[in-house]
């Protein structure tokens, strides 16, 4: 079941690349929405399943192919099929004006089942592996249009990500050395026998494997790759960028501190010091460049730069409630985040609109469209009872009960500030779009809503973004169970 | 098997090159039978050898005292006389179609077989002196195969490249000199053959001869600040730049490096001295200068032949760790570089041979013309890259354990130069895959270009099959070198 999550949309995003060229459009639609679902049902079917292990191949000495579904893959295994599923479903309207179809829709379905290698691994090695491929084959996704702009977006995504990935590796190498094994254990698997006189060697390993995984995430000062890249790629295409691709970033992080190199290793050391830093700065340059930016998706984008780190600094925390937080958001920015990114896109679908300035009214003219953008909006600022504002009051306690410091009340500060920034960036688009002033001309007014194929799953994900927030528990015991095996 | 087979599997590429121009053909395609028949009888012969096992040296022609030339069979000899008899009838192949828009063809010929010969010398001989005599006759015997062309860049490519190889057997020729008066044999032996006298007495300047020999048979391996002939030499057919400087001349410098290193000084001797360090930096400095002139490059085989120099400096480099895991590093990126380069050589010859164009901003599209060409490209970039599964990955696997393990900062620092080096590597590869299969800007409808024909597609897809086999089932033929390492063959 588990090979089959991953193989069987590989191959058919594989098989639909090769035909290439198909008859009419609803046999390629049909296809994909088969096998998306077909895909999501198997990758479902093993996160719900019971805890699985699998040796699958080897190909060298501690370089095996080896997957492990614990909590924390489920946990992402169903935000992935989520974002994935409805995304992909959102497309099949939005792609109606790009060209070349068939390669998206491919390109598309082969990275859903990479990422189920990818949440499930259980090594880093595996992890590696599925985290190369991905960089690789989501690649075509952003460059879809193939303008100058969207080529060196592509581009510059791929080499900012290799550069990390990279990283990864000069620390893996190291690791193999100085741990029992590369097989992901909570709690970590460093060799404390073998690291002795190595102290320094090692935190530079981890230090540079946080890094290498920030790139992803979009930490600074390795953020540059979101606003270019965003904004040029097609709206599903951005929606799954920010909503997951980003947070597997914070999947790999997630894995090398708590997972590999222990959470004791690094506390206190300068490791922790610096990558707190670096995630709060971040949060704040995020905002304030959201803020200032006038292209609706490159405002987004800042915005997950900005919103990723809350995340990382969340997890650079290594205190329980405050991963707790980071994992609650991690859920929650990809359904806000996927759900902001494809509103912009329905607005860009209709109307070509693609500057904040030019929305005055649009609310008048896409009613819903702009309804899920404004819950969505709320749930990303924090205002309660939306999601938002459980993740970051988990982030906030966190940090104040982790007794680091000038950290513990400079972190919720900044967090504070940043969703004041948030609700500046995001509100005035709704406030515009529904009440234009009195000098609007509302005679030039026309009925633009999107129809159906897009409209069901905005309505989802701003549904969901807002009742994850009144109903939490589910999640956060599910979440507790996971901090609690690793710290 | 009688180990004059060896004298044969030498001397039949040999004799056989030169009957090219003598013999009659009638037509042109009896002559290309006749010369895959020779490099396919040289390449059974060889693998008949090489499954016959280790063999003891056997001295052909003696001069004086130790002065012989003589061969042997052991484990570095199946190492390369393995790998260039499984490359030699694939890029012959190749040639056959390649050379159909050349001139001199039967030169051509003449000489390119008659390098397998000296190649496979150079593979068999045990000791220095033979080496070395093989070392000498291939930079000669390949002075032809560059300046082919005949035009100007080609006479002023064969200049540098005669005047640099020269002078590197020079200063190779040096060590050779001192291996004789104070080694206790002349022949190669794993742990090195100077006595322990010697040692104590001229310890360094041992060292310094060290140096001088490694930079002379670093010339051939494109080591910095020699390294400037192997992109000039692009001026040569594609079938040279691909088998010879991608993988026969090349290695063959490493080869004689790792001969001199492991078989010759020994290692005992050099681990922990200065010119470790020394010789470990140059070749870090080699792996990160060539990849940045790679990315500079915009004509495709001067950015090929200058990621060749920055990949076969991670062979020296696994080299210079001077420890058994740092020899199968060495050996394995010795191994899996040259089929992933001669496939990316292949390929690249294929785009100038369909279309005369030779730079990389004439390529936009031509992925979706060429989807042979181009698919293998891409395998051979994945390779180069390291990603896993492909071959590239398991050698810079090796190699990055080799030097951890080695405990070494200087290797530490290797490291971050070989992570730098593969993120240069996935720039300068990917960005032409990339235009190739996703173009800006379509080109202009020219004439139809397709994939060039089957003696073209086939040794091109075989190595980019090999690139994906050698990264995936590895292990056998990394226990293999792991015996070598150890002596054991």
């Amino acid at each position: 079941m588990l090979i089959l999550s991953i193989l069987f949309p590989v191959l058919l995003g594989l098989g639909i690349l090769l035909k290439r060229e198909f008859k009419c459009r609803k046999i390629l639609l049909a296809l994909t929405g088969v096998g998306l679902a077909v895909t999501a049902a198997l990758g479902l079917a093993v996160a719900f399943g019971g805890e699985t292990e699998l040796l699958l191949f080897s190909f060298g000495k501690n370089l095996d192919i080896y997957f492990h579904v614990d909590h924390m893959g489920k946990l992402f295994a169903v935000v992935v099929n989520a974002v994935w599923v409805l995304s992909g479903f959102y497309a099949f309207e939005y792609m109606k004006h790009e060209q070349e179809e068939t390669r998206f829709f491919g390109f598309y379905l082969m990275v859903h089942g990479i990422l189920h290698g990818l949440v499930f691994s259980g090594g880093m090695v595996t992890f590696y592996l599925f985290y190369e491929l991905m960089t690789l084959l989501s690649v075509p996704l952003i460059l879809h249009n193939r303008s100058k702009d969207a080529i060196k977006g592509g581009l510059k995504y791929l080499f900012y990500s290799l550069f990390g990935a990279y990283m990864v590796l000069f620390g893996l190498f190291f690791l193999n050395r100085f741990s029992d094994s590369l097989a992901f254990l909570p709690g970590g698997t460093l060799n404390l026998g073998s690291i002795a006189g190595n102290e320094t060697l090692m935190l530079v390993v981890a230090f540079s494997m946080i890094i290498g995984f920030s790139v992803k995430a979009g930490m600074f000062p390795l953020h540059a790759w979101l606003p270019t890249a965003h904004p040029v790629a097609p709206a599903p295409a951005s929606a799954v960028m920010s909503g997951i691709i980003v947070k597997m970033g914070v999947l790999g992080m997630i894995r090398v501190v708590y997972y590999l190199v222990g959470a004791d290793f690094i506390r206190g050391t300068w490791v922790q010091t610096l990558w707190m830093s670096l995630a709060l700065l971040t949060v704040f340059m995020g905002s304030m460049l959201a803020y200032r930016e006038k292209v609706m998706k490159k405002r987004l984008a800042y915005s997950t730069v900005s919103q990723a780190s809350y995340i990382l600094f969340g997890l650079s925390l290594l205190q329980p409630q405050a991963m707790t937080g980071a994992l609650l958001h991690v859920v929650f920015h990809a359904v806000i985040k996927s759900c902001l990114f494809l509103s912009a896109g329905a607005i860009i679908y209709k109307t070509h609109k693609t500057n904040v300035d030019d929305l005055r009214g649009i609310g008048k003219e896409m009613p819903v469209t702009i309804w899920c953008f404004t819950f969505a909006s709320a749930a990303l600022i924090g205002i309660p009872p939306a999601s938002g504002f459980i993740s970051k009051w988990y982030l906030a306690t966190g940090a104040l009960s982790s007794g680091i410091g000038t950290f513990s009340w400079l972190g919720p500060v900044v967090l504070l500030t940043s969703a004041l920034l948030t609700a500046g960036y995001l509100l005035p688009i709704t406030i515009k779009g529904f009440l234009p002033g009195a000098d609007y001309d509302y005679g030039s007014l026309q009925k633009k809503e999107s129809n159906l194929t897009m409209l069901i799953p905005l309505l989802i994900l701003a549904v969901l973004a807002v009742l994850l927030g009144i109903f939490p528990n589910l999640l956060t015991d599910y979440i507790a169970k996971i901090t609690a095996a690793v710290l | 098997m009688s180990q004059y087979w060896i004298l044969v599997a030498i001397l039949l590429p040999i004799l056989g090159g030169i009957g090219i121009p003598l013999l009659p053909f009638r037509k042109r395609k009896w002559m290309l039978t006749y010369i895959e028949i020779v490099v396919l009888l040289t390449s059974a012969v060889v693998v008949a050898l090489l499954l016959g096992g280790k063999t003891e040296a056997f001295h052909v022609v003696r001069f004086v005292n130790d002065l012989s030339i003589s061969f042997k069979i052991d484990g570095m000899t199946m190492v390369f006389a393995g790998l260039v008899a499984i490359l030699w009838p694939l890029a012959t192949l190749y040639a056959f179609e390649y050379m159909t828009h050349e001139e001199h063809e039967k030169s051509f010929f003449l000489f390119y077989t008659m390098t397998y010969g000296v190649t496979l010398g150079i593979a068999f001989a045990s000791d220095m002196l033979s080496m070395y005599f093989f070392y000498e006759l291939l930079t000669l015997v390949t002075v032809p195969l560059v300046m082919h062309t005949l035009k100007r860049e080609a006479i002023l490519a064969v200049r540098r490249y005669l005047y640099f190889s020269l002078g590197g057997a020079a200063f190779a020729l040096m060590g050779m000199i001192f291996l004789m008066v104070y080694g206790e044999t002349c022949e190669f032996t794993l742990g090195g053959v100077f006595s322990a006298e010697a040692l104590a007495q001229h310890g360094q300047l041992l060292l310094w001869i060290y140096l001088f020999s490694f930079m002379g048979f670093g010339v051939k391996a494109a080591i910095v600040p020699t390294s400037g002939w192997l992109p000039q030499a692009g001026v040569a057919p594609t079938p040279v730049t691909a088998l010879l400087h991608a993988v026969a001349v090349v290695n063959a410098g490493a080869f004689a490096i790792i001969r001199l290193t492991y078989y010759s000084f020994g290692t005992d001797f050099l681990q922990g001295t200065w010119v470790q360090n020394v010789c470990m930096v140059l070749a870090m400095f080699t792996i990160v200068y060539g990849c940045s002139r790679a990315v500079k490059e915009t004509h495709i085989k001067r950015r090929l032949a200058w990621s060749t120099a920055s990949n076969l400096s991670y062979i020296i480099f696994g080299a210079t760790l001077m420890t058994p895991l740092g020899l199968v590093g060495a050996l394995t990126h010795f191994v899996f570089h040259g089929f992933m380069k001669i496939t990316a050589f292949f390929c690249a010859g294929s785009f100038m041979h369909q279309t005369g164009k030779k730079h990389i901003y004439e390529m936009n599209g031509m992925g979706k013309k060429m989807k042979i060409v181009f698919g293998t490209f891409a395998v051979a970039s994945l390779g180069l890259m390291g990603v896993p599964g492909f071959a590239g990955f398991i050698s810079k696997w090796n190699l990055t354990q080799a030097a951890v393990h080695s405990g070494n900062p200087t290797a530490y620092a290797g490291i971050v130069c070989l992570i730098l080096s593969a993120l240069l590597t996935a720039i300068y590869m990917l960005s032409v895959v990339c235009r190739a299969f996703f173009p800006a800007t379509e080109e202009t409808r020219g004439e139809p270009v397709g994939d060039p024909g089957w003696q073209m597609c086939l040794p091109m897809l075989i190595c980019a099959v090999a690139t994906v086999l050698l990264g995936l089932f590895s292990a056998p033929l990394i226990e293999f070198f792991r015996a070598i390492a150890h002596g054991m063959l």
